[in-house]
């Protein structure tokens, strides 16, 4: 699925150089399910960010699908990153002034799709991850259990071969927290490939594979029996 | 109070662009309300600065003939002087003032001096101040005269000038005066105009003929004083039938008639002259209050869209304050206090925008003074200073703009607020009240740029469309008097012309192009019952040649046939007929078809009466029929026109050119004018300057309304500018999330451009048919009028939405370009 060699990211300012990513080679399978974990600023989510293409690298090499994206522009980035990645973020990210049913839909207003597929797509993602009872209901009146598997059901709705879930229950209680990571689990043995990046050790479980990074490099990968 | 001031201040500092927007906005709608409130009052005042102004008035005439339109004149018959002031006991005083030009000569060139013969008691009715001498003796007999001082200093280089002699006059008729008196120069605000006065002498009644002394003769103005409490309402009341019995029946053609019965007289207060419905035969040019009125009305709109700007911004700025006003809750505050702070910074604020608007307004009047041509003055004290509508525009406009925006914010509930991840403030109606407000705005500036093309292409429209005749390379020269007639002079003048490089044809008339004043004839036909009201040109035989009117049917006057030439008497006025058959005519087509004679053709041969010049009526046989000419303005409809070979009657010289230098043409006339009529000032114009002038008014007009119209745009661009900034900044996770979702940079700034360009669409329902309406009610004053097309609507539609998503691109492509890890990681 995607392959990484000697890639480093670098953040500057007129005075300040700081690494964020050192010399980091990973691959990723298709169907794999990988965890990152690490303290604050170990470089994780600039890992994920430069996984879905929301960040370039300062160097080195990223394949994504056998296609070199390192040196892409935006907007081809852009047309990569929506054909093929699913985002969940920690904070959900939904947009306060749409419903459910429209935040779900907003994932697929860029992938030209016609409205009554778009429709059909929505609703059966909503069932799948159990929120069409909620689909006229604002964000602001859902509990975050279920806004994050709207946060879910719109990562999915585009048919990514990738999801990318930056701590996805880091605003969870342990309940709802335990719901996501089985559905995320649920998904992944569908055939979806799932990068996380996680605090949580016993979340990190979920994967097959967990990689811990410390100053920007990865420290330790251990592989778990499926 | 100083923590509150201190906290008002920070808050204005803290957000500067929103503050620039509001001040910015403010100061520009309270100039443009100052400016017009100077111009205003300016327009109110003339005349009020007269001693007495209250119990002055201008006696009136309105003249409702058949066939005509109804002319409301600011002069009124002859002899209303004699006979009014008998009639009316509370009339203390009564003046005529019968007003022209005199020429006198300096450093041997000869020049015009407006003047006036008046009554002696012209100086108890308007006691104007005196440099020099007094009103009891600056008219002491009828060769006494008075100057303005500025005419003394003109002509003297001194205003001491008191019992020196002065020639003024023409011809026979030049002679030597004593000055008696020298007056202050009348200020600008003033409905009079006259550098001399002369004495009014009964004596010269005498020998004047008939038409000339009679209720017919409108050629001055009467102003009377009543006597204090007297009630100008119950002399109105009175007039008519006071008119009934002074005017007497005429017998014209054998029928009875009173110039009774199609005029009306009327007092009307000096003050209200200038602004007043009667314009014909003013001496200054008239006010409009239609024009006043809706200055002032879309002044108050500019004001109102800077006071929504203010709202708008404010309560879009909620998001941001909320948290302040629930901390400031917590601590103690009550609602009402939140308030007076709240609405202190909107205060404090428009008091800046105020400040603002004055040095605008101080730097400005001087150029809008020269522009309007009047004199306007910045003073501040008292009722007619600024300082008391500036305080009162500055408190509304504080109050208006910020007491919604203080109530909405006093109400949110700290626990709400404070607990909230996203703010309380935001909910669904304060995005609505800012949408709305939106549309308003552009609605007044889609409506006034609707308003600015509809007025500017009617001004091209009526300075282009076809006048019957041919305004370009024609010159119209005026106070041709000493060309009158069949004299020697002007055939040896005439050929002189004509051998101008370029001059192919020179006529005459006595009504010249663009003109105002107006000869009506009574014209009878046969079976008809009441005689037809048609407006009579004294002309020659080149006269529409040279002015180049097409013939419809039949000839052109000339000198081949005998009875073409209208041929009079002596001094009575009488028409003395040629022969049995009177005399021949060309009619154009408006007056063929009002005397019903059928087609142009068919009118050829028939034979109308008119009352040429007094009581008879005189047979005029239909020789040729030209096509209709606009003599006047669009606002005039078509007239009805009866030509006369009349040269005894004429004043104006046309000059036809073609294929040279106008310049080099001009200067040639000139030349052959001054060797010709030394005495009288040459007074040579291109016709087509002459009728662009009779629309300057109007251009004017457009300018003003395009500078308004650049105003609004400019402020709701500024209150859309502001908006856009608050929009993008608070859908900066929105837009990171769809970034995310894979929207590209365009459609980030499609997304945005649309939020606004939405209301901007929404606003052209409401401001279209306001606009056409309007519209259509001033196209309706002309009677050649552009069609009220879509191209306007739709063009200033379109321009608003480029303004709009002009303004709001900038933002929408900077918010666009930002990298959406940045918008979601500081959610």
């Amino acid at each position: 699925m995607l392959s990484m060699r000697e890639l480093s990211r670098v953040y500057r300012t007129d005075t300040i150089e700081t690494s964020a990513l050192s010399s980091i080679s990973l691959d990723i399978a298709d169907g794999e399910f990988v965890a990152i974990m690490g303290p604050s600023g170990c470089g994780k989510s600039t890992l994920l960010n430069i996984i879905g293409m929301l960040d370039s690298p300062s160097s080195g090499s990223y394949v994504f699908n056998g296609q070199e994206v390192a040196g892409l522009s935006e907007g081809k980035l852009a047309d990569v990153r929506k054909h093929n990645i699913g985002f969940i973020f920690q904070s959900f990210n939904l947009v306060d002034e749409l419903s459910v049913r429209e935040n779900i839909e907003l994932a697929l207003l860029y992938h030209d799709v016609a409205s009554t597929e778009r429709r059909r797509r929505v609703d059966e993602v909503m069932d799948k991850v159990g929120i069409a009872h909620r689909a006229k209901h604002r964000p602001s009146q859902l509990s975050g259990g279920q806004q994050q598997r709207v946060a879910v059901a719109r990562a999915l709705v585009g048919s990514p071969k990738l999801i990318l879930a930056d701590e996805p229950t880091g605003n969870l209680d342990t309940h709802h927290g335990e719901e996501v990571m089985r559905m995320l689990q649920q998904l992944n043995r569908e055939g979806s490939t799932i990068v996380m990046v996680t605090h949580s050790p016993s979340h990190a479980d979920y994967a097959g594979r967990v990689i811990n990074m410390l100053d920007g490099q990865i420290l330790i990968e251990q592989r778990r029996a499926a | 109070m100083r923590l509150s001031f201190t906290i008002a201040l920070r808050a204005l500092t803290r957000n500067r662009a929103h503050t620039l927007i509001n001040i910015l906005g403010l100061a520009l709608g309270l100039t443009a309300c100052l400016l017009i409130l100077l111009y205003l009052r300016y327009e109110r005042s003339y005349d009020s600065w007269l001693p007495d102004s209250d119990r002055i008035y201008q006696v009136q005439a309105t003249w409702h003939e058949p066939g005509q339109p109804i002319t409301h004149a600011q002069t009124s018959p002859f002899p209303v002087r004699d006979t009014l002031a008998g009639g009316f006991p509370q009339i203390e005083s009564l003046s005529v003032m019968r007003n022209g030009q005199t020429v006198t000569t300096r450093d041997g060139e000869a020049i015009f001096i407006d003047s006036a013969i008046v009554d002696p008691a012209f100086f108890d009715i308007f006691r104007l101040p005196f440099v020099h001498g007094s009103a009891a003796g600056a008219l002491s007999d009828t060769n006494a005269i008075a100057l303005t001082e500025k005419e003394a200093i003109r002509h003297f280089g001194t205003s001491d000038v008191m019992g020196r002699t002065m020639s003024l006059g023409a011809g026979p008729g030049k002679r030597d005066y004593r000055i008696g008196g020298v007056l202050r120069d009348l200020p600008k605000n003033s409905s009079l105009r006259f550098g001399i006065l002369f004495r009014y002498d009964p004596a010269e009644a005498a020998g004047l003929p008939a038409s000339a002394i009679g209720w017919g003769n409108m050629s001055q103005q009467h102003y009377l004083k009543l006597r204090p409490g007297a009630d100008a309402h119950a002399i109105n009341a009175a007039l008519p039938a006071w008119e009934k019995r002074v005017v007497a029946p005429q017998m014209i053609g054998g029928r009875a008639a009173s110039q009774a019965d199609i005029m009306d007289l009327a007092l009307v207060p000096i003050t209200g002259v200038h602004l007043g419905v009667a314009q014909h035969g003013a001496l200054t040019p008239g006010g409009d209050p239609r024009a006043l009125a809706t200055f002032v009305v879309v002044a108050l709109l500019t004001l109102a869209m800077a006071v929504m700007n203010f709202v708008n911004l404010s309560t879009a700025r909620a998001t941001q304050r909320a948290r302040e006003v629930a901390l400031r809750k917590v601590l103690g505050a009550s609602r009402p206090r939140i308030v007076v702070q709240l609405i202190g910074e909107s205060l404090m604020l428009a008091a800046l925008a105020t400040l603002l608007a004055l040095a605008a307004v101080e730097l400005l009047t001087p150029w809008l003074g020269g522009r309007i041509g009047a004199d306007l003055e910045v003073t501040y004290p008292g009722i007619g200073g600024l300082l008391l509508p500036a305080i009162l525009l500055f408190v509304a406009s504080g109050l208006l703009g910020g007491l919604y925006p203080a109530l909405y914010l006093s109400r949110f509930r700290p626990a709400q607020v404070l607990r909230a991840n996203k703010s309380a403030a935001e909910t669904p109606g304060n995005g609505r009240l800012r949408t709305i407000l939106v549309v308003v705005q552009f609605a007044i500036a889609i409506g006034l740029i609707v308003c600015t093309c509809v007025i500017y292409s009617q001004t091209r429209h009526v300075a282009t469309v076809d006048p019957g005749y041919r305004r370009d390379g024609l010159i119209q020269i005026e106070s041709a008097w000493r060309f009158a007639g069949d004299s020697s002079e002007y055939e040896a003048a005439r050929r002189e012309l004509l051998a101008i490089p370029g001059v192919v044809a020179a006529g005459r008339t006595n009504l010249g192009l663009a003109a105002t004043n107006k000869n009506i004839l009574a014209v009878r036909t046969s079976g008809a019952a009441q005689d037809s009201a048609i407006g009579y040109y004294a002309v020659d035989a080149e006269y529409l040649r040279t002015i180049d009117v097409p013939l419809l049917a039949g000839r052109q006057l000339g000198d081949r046939y005998a009875r073409d030439r209208v041929v009079r008497a002596e001094a009575d006025g009488a028409v003395l007929q040629q022969g049995a058959g009177g005399f021949n005519v060309v009619l154009n087509r408006n007056a063929v078809t009002l005397l019903g004679l059928g087609a142009p053709q068919a009118a050829i041969g028939k034979t109308i009466k008119v009352g040429l010049d007094g009581e008879d009526m005189a047979d005029a046989t239909i020789v040729g029929v030209v096509e209709d000419t606009r003599i006047r303005t669009a606002r005039d409809a078509l007239e009805p026109i009866i030509y006369g070979y009349d040269p005894d009657r004429t004043s104006l010289v046309l000059v036809r050119y073609g294929g040279a230098d106008p310049a080099a043409v001009m200067a040639g006339i000139n030349r052959v004018w001054r060797r010709f009529e030394p005495e009288i000032p040459f007074q040579g114009h291109f016709v087509e300057a002459l009728v662009a002038e009779i629309y300057a008014a109007d251009r004017a007009r457009g300018a003003l309304f395009a500078a308004f119209a650049a105003i609004a745009v400019l402020i709701a661009c500024l209150g859309l500018f502001g908006l856009a900034a608050f929009t993008a900044e608070r859908r900066t996770k929105e837009i990171g999330i769809r970034k995310v979702l894979g929207a590209r940079i365009r459609d980030i700034v499609r997304l945005l451009t649309w939020q606004f360009s939405k209301p901007v669409v929404l606003a052209n329902l409401v401001a279209w048919p306001a606009a056409w309406w309007a519209m259509r009610d001033w196209l309706n004053d002309f009677d050649v009028r552009v069609a009220l097309t879509p191209g306007p609507f739709v063009l200033a539609g379109a321009l608003a939405l480029a303004i709009a998503v002009g303004t709001v691109a900038g933002h929408a492509i900077r918010v666009a370009r930002l990298n959406p890890i940045l918008a979601l990681r500081y959610e």
